[in-house]
């Protein structure tokens, strides 16, 4: 109860503080409520950090979900780094659909973010198996910003009707970073994370693989919280800045504003009179 | 993981603590106060070594207050803090006992702590701080402080807007911080100035603008109500040019970085065909497996 209490406000504590430095409160967070430690790492989301495969070469992503004690899960070679004899690997089945997974989303990851870096981890349930796609861009920091998005998509497959049919459940988290120091605007950090859940069934058999199935959702998703960041941070953050101070003088608003809460009081005054009356 | 089962002092457990409410968004600190108080299970270590933080809070974020007998609303700062959780309100003339947690005003008494010497330098800049604040700022609160040392006076402007619509999910803040030190008859000094904007949206998602500008300006000095008015001058430009950057700031995010790290769609115009993405790889490992 106590735990449960405590996990509640650590979360709803993180949805608070600044999300810039979402690491520092997090390990912050961890030494204050140890207890928490597992569920926290596990539900709190931070910017996905890089490794390269010193077998293959390739680049790939660190998340909780590939972390094994303090080695993280190569999804190239499957190789735990540091070397671990006995790291949690997927089935042999759900290996080689890691594989293909790999493959098909970094060929997603090349036509939407043209760059950046791809990892899917896959690892079996009772019923199904669950999943989490990771993309991460950085921009070249042209006219002085510097950017960087991360997407995290964690899937859940339910297989049914002995896997013909599938429930897919999808949490997406996308975290966008833009940062500049300019002589006229000073520092600026515009940066934080939205998440959305989404869940459908489909069918799954030849022409409708689960990387299929799990694709189209994780992009038609991407694609809506792409949206949705780009009304909030460019539009509503803007917005409510401007609606604090205004470049041009404004003596005529604050008489509106005065005007209107007079007219709001007359109203007011007069409905309850009427209803008095009534 | 090893390190986080050990348990940390009580010294880091307040230092922790009070980071994270030094850090709660404007219109949040109760929020974060209650996390805390929850997380940290100890009220007493709450209430012995945590109270400096929540005067810290409300004197950073120039928190306004109204208080009984004035006609406008005083900022909470460092700059009137009078100890024991008192506050003075130059404009007013009046001391007060805050509360920093239900961020309320009580035993107001009449009081006059300025001398005449810094009184009608002060008064000059609160009357054009206060125009100048109806003007430009939607919701703004100002005061104006001033302390003398020597020869030397130092007059601190403290400029707050904020509108908070938890109901929305988001919550903003405006402050400014304009200073100035000199001694009468100096011919100019240096303007001080410090703004910051916060700003959280926070539904389904933690989005924060936190943006600041340090600006300094050389002022003339002459008398009272002139030099007011150059410093309102060049506070207003200052502002005003900081704003603008930010939007321009804003467009160029929006216009460029963001549609750099992702794309809307594909640059085939559609959306990607699944069949054909699993199928085509499928292809391409035969012509591999081939070609060996």
């Amino acid at each position: 109860m106590q735990n449960d209490q405590q996990l509640d406000c650590a979360l709803d504590l993180m949805r608070r503080l600044p999300p810039q430095q979402v690491e520092k409160n997090l390990s912050d967070l961890i030494d204050l409520v140890p207890h928490l430690c597992e569920e926290l790492l596990s539900s709190v989301d931070q910017p996905l950090k890089i490794a390269r495969d010193k077998v293959s070469g390739r680049d790939y992503l660190l998340c909780d979900y590939n972390r094994d004690g303090d080695s993280y899960r190569s999804p190239w070679s499957n190789k735990y780094d540091p070397a671990l004899d006995d790291g949690t690997v997927p089935s042999e089945r759900l290996r080689k659909l890691e594989v293909e997974a790999n493959a098909a989303f970094d060929q997603y990851r090349d036509m939407y973010f043209e760059g950046g870096v791809s990892s899917v981890y896959l690892w079996d349930l009772d019923q199904g198996f669950a999943g989490v796609i990771l993309i991460k861009k950085t921009g070249d920091g042209s006219k002085k910003i510097k950017g960087c998005w991360d997407s995290i998509h964690v899937v859940e497959v339910q297989e049914k009707s002995g896997g013909r049919n599938a429930q897919y459940k999808l949490t997406s988290t996308a975290m966008l970073w833009l940062q500049t120091d300019k002589v006229t605007s000073g520092t600026m950090n515009l940066g934080g994370s939205l998440t959305r859940q989404a869940e459908s069934e489909s069918p799954v058999n030849e022409a409708n693989p689960h990387i299929a199935n799990i694709g189209r959702m994780v992009e038609d998703m991407e694609n809506k919280i792409r949206n949705t960041l780009n009304e909030i941070y460019f539009g509503k953050t803007k917005d409510i800045v401007n609606g604090l101070r205004s470049v041009t003088p404004l003596p005529d608003q604050k008489q509106q504003a005065a005007l209107r809460n007079d007219l709001a009081q007359a109203i007011k005054k007069r409905s309850e009179k009427s209803e008095s009356r009534s | 993981m090893s390190a986080y089962n050990e348990t940390i002092t009580e010294e880091d457990k307040v230092s922790i603590v009070s980071r994270f409410l030094l850090h709660a968004p404007p219109g949040e600190f109760n929020e974060v106060f209650n996390d805390v108080r929850t997380l940290l299970n100890d009220d007493s270590l709450l209430k012995e070594r945590l109270s400096g933080s929540f005067s810290q809070y409300n004197k950073d974020q120039f928190t306004p207050v109204r208080i009984d007998g004035a006609d406008l609303a005083v900022i909470i700062s460092e700059h009137n803090d009078v100890g024991r959780n008192r506050f003075y309100d130059p404009r007013s003339k009046r001391s007060f006992k805050f509360d920093h947690l239900r961020k309320e005003a009580s035993e107001v008494q009449q009081q006059e702590f300025a001398d005449a010497r810094t009184e009608s330098w002060r008064s000059a800049f609160e009357a054009h701080f206060a125009n100048y604040v109806d003007n430009y700022y939607k919701h703004g609160v100002c005061s104006v402080f001033a302390k003398s040392d020597g020869s030397q006076m130092t007059i601190v402007a403290c400029i707050e807007d904020h509108q908070f619509q938890p109901k929305n999910f988001w919550n903003g803040r405006w402050r400014a911080q304009w200073s100035l030190t000199f001694s009468p008859g100096q011919s100019t000094a240096e303007l001080r100035g410090v703004v910051k904007v916060q700003v959280h949206y926070y539904e389904d998602g933690n989005v924060q603008l936190v943006s600041s500008k340090e600006i300094k300006e050389e002022v003339s000095i002459t008398g009272e109500a002139e030099t007011a008015r150059n410093v309102i001058q060049i506070v207003q430009e200052a502002e005003n040019d900081y704003q603008t950057g930010v939007s321009e700031n804003y467009s160029t995010m929006s216009e460029t970085t963001f549609k750099a790290l992702r794309r809307q769609l594909p640059l085939t115009r559609t959306k990607i065909d699944w069949g054909k993405i699993t199928g085509y790889r499928i292809g391409n490992e035969l012509v591999k497996t081939d070609g060996r």
